[in-house]
């Protein structure tokens, strides 16, 4: 009689705490949702931010360098593409619209890159200080991209730890049914990190 | 379940933790250990290519001072000899969130960062400043004002032209809502000093009573002043210790305890009045807590 008064204590015992310890878990991964979509959001923002450069950016170039049509409708199109996707903290749920925003986006920066490599033909449109603002300010966008997606990448890993790992696993699968997030791919980080350079 | 059975797989468990754990420390310091290390902040300007006289890095510190104290903006100079490899915007963000330069909440913060070797230089700019300090002028300033100078070898030149550029175009401009307070930054050996002293305090209050309550008393205070979890137990340590041989030596007559207590006594208010100051400002230059997104611009000379 003894003895099975002091298991049902253990077991209870047990029980309260694994309650407690996935009750914990609860919040932690309602937290890092949450984080995760807020540096998706910054994410979005800066990449929006370029899309907002560009027609500038295209003007510009146009003024002195009209005839290279293939390389100005190129970055139109491109942009045309990346801006044209509607992107929401949703997309996070879904990995095939991630990987074509990573590929459109990607697709955006290659086109920059090339605009920006034949800016070198021309000097006068490189000495034009609008170009040269309008570059600056392509560059620091470009770094604060790198900077937003570095800090998604984070907050994801994060997450997917907690949604991983035993016993919050738990409470994510069946609890909230939350899913691991996609993550940039090491290969497009690659590709995206720099445009290509022109050297004579 | 068998009693007799726990016993080796509670030893399982032990082994297989420490395992872990040690694994796991191995891991967390080889991941640390970066390709450069970012600097300590030792003051303003921190010239670790030696590239600018007293004079000019005296100055510079004044400038900046006082632009501080004026705007609540922080502005740094860091001169790395090389960057070892890594491009020149992963460090510079590296080092400005490292450093907080800016105050938290605003992250009024910019540093100037120059790497000798690799002719780089760079303009990083907190979130607060990208309004004033933009990347096209951040571009224009590292363009017109440093790298000429810096081509014409003339390296403090090139700071000075830059921070003046840099301070001129924030200043009228950008208007602090209010004047900051430099933040204390929690000392974390000043807690533990603070700690043992306690705890010796109230350990010799209890050592009347006996020789062992005494320093089981005075620790567990300690323990609980002390951050968790390795100061706490460093304070309390430290406390157990001094109080066993102020135990062990003040055995004797109840005159001898009493003078020892009375030495002790002084000892932990001198030694207050010292744990109270090692929370103070340190007096020297450190981050306000703010943060970068990236902003700013690179060139080269």
């Amino acid at each position: 009689m003894g003895r099975t008064w002091w298991k049902g204590i253990l077991i209870t015992v047990t029980m309260i705490s694994a309650l407690s310890v996935s009750g914990c878990g609860y919040n932690d991964l309602q937290g890092l949702d949450e984080d995760t979509k807020a540096a998706w959001s910054e994410v979005i923002n800066q990449y929006q931010r370029r899309a907002d450069l560009i027609p500038n950016l295209v003007a510009t170039v146009k003024g002195y360098a009209a005839h290279e049509k293939e390389t100005l409708e190129g970055v139109v199109n491109a942009r045309a593409k990346a801006t044209g996707m509607q992107v929401t903290p949703e997309v996070l749920k879904d990995p095939a619209a991630f990987e074509a925003f990573q590929k459109a986006q990607a697709g955006l920066t290659s086109a920059l890159g090339r605009l920006i490599a034949i800016a070198e033909n021309y000097p006068n449109l490189k000495a034009d200080q609008n170009f040269r603002d309008l570059q600056s300010q392509l560059e620091g966008t470009e770094n604060r991209i790198t900077v937003a997606r570095k800090r998604y990448i984070d907050r994801v890993a994060e997450y997917n730890k907690m949604v991983r790992f035993f016993p919050t696993n738990l409470t994510a699968k069946l609890l909230l049914h939350l899913e691991e997030r996609p993550n940039f791919t090491v290969a497009d980080e690659n590709a995206v990190a720099k445009p290509p350079e022109v050297k004579f | 379940m068998d009693r007799k059975q726990t016993v080796p797989v509670h030893r399982g468990f032990v082994s297989c933790f420490i395992l872990v754990s040690t694994v796991t420390s191995a891991l967390v310091f080889a991941f640390l250990a970066h390709a450069l290390d970012v600097p300590p902040l030792t003051g303003r300007i921190v010239d670790l290519a030696h590239v600018l006289p007293n004079s000019t890095m005296e100055s510079l510190t004044a400038q900046l001072a006082a632009h501080e104290t004026q705007s609540s903006n922080q502005v740094a100079v860091l001169i790395v000899p090389s960057l070892e490899g890594e491009p020149l915007e992963e460090f510079s963000h590296r080092v400005a969130t490292a450093w907080k330069l800016g105050q938290k909440g605003t992250d009024n913060g910019a540093l100037l960062l120059v790497a000798i070797k690799e002719r780089k230089v760079r303009i990083e700019v907190g979130y607060g400043l990208e309004g004033v300090l933009t990347d096209a002028r951040s571009a224009q300033i590292i363009r017109n004002e440093i790298v000429p100078r810096f081509r014409a070898d003339d390296m403090p030149g090139g700071v000075i032209g830059g921070i003046n550029a840099i301070v001129k175009t924030i200043e009228g401009t950008y208007q602090a809502s209010e004047k900051a307070v430099p933040r204390q930054e929690s000392d974390v050996i000043g807690q533990v000093v603070v700690a043992v002293i306690v705890g010796l305090f109230v350990g010799l209050l209890f050592m009347n009573i006996h020789r062992f309550i005494g320093p089981l008393a005075g620790a567990g205070i300690s323990t609980l002043l002390a951050p968790w979890l390795v100061p706490a137990f460093m304070a309390s340590g430290i406390t157990l210790l001094l109080l066993l041989m102020i135990g062990a030596s003040g055995t004797g007559g109840r005159r001898s305890r009493y003078s020892g207590m009375d030495d002790w006594v002084w000892y932990s208010s001198r030694g207050g009045g010292w744990g109270g100051g090692s929370f103070g400002s340190r007096g020297g230059f450190s981050g306000g807590g703010g943060d970068f997104g990236g902003g700013g611009a690179s060139g080269n000379w």
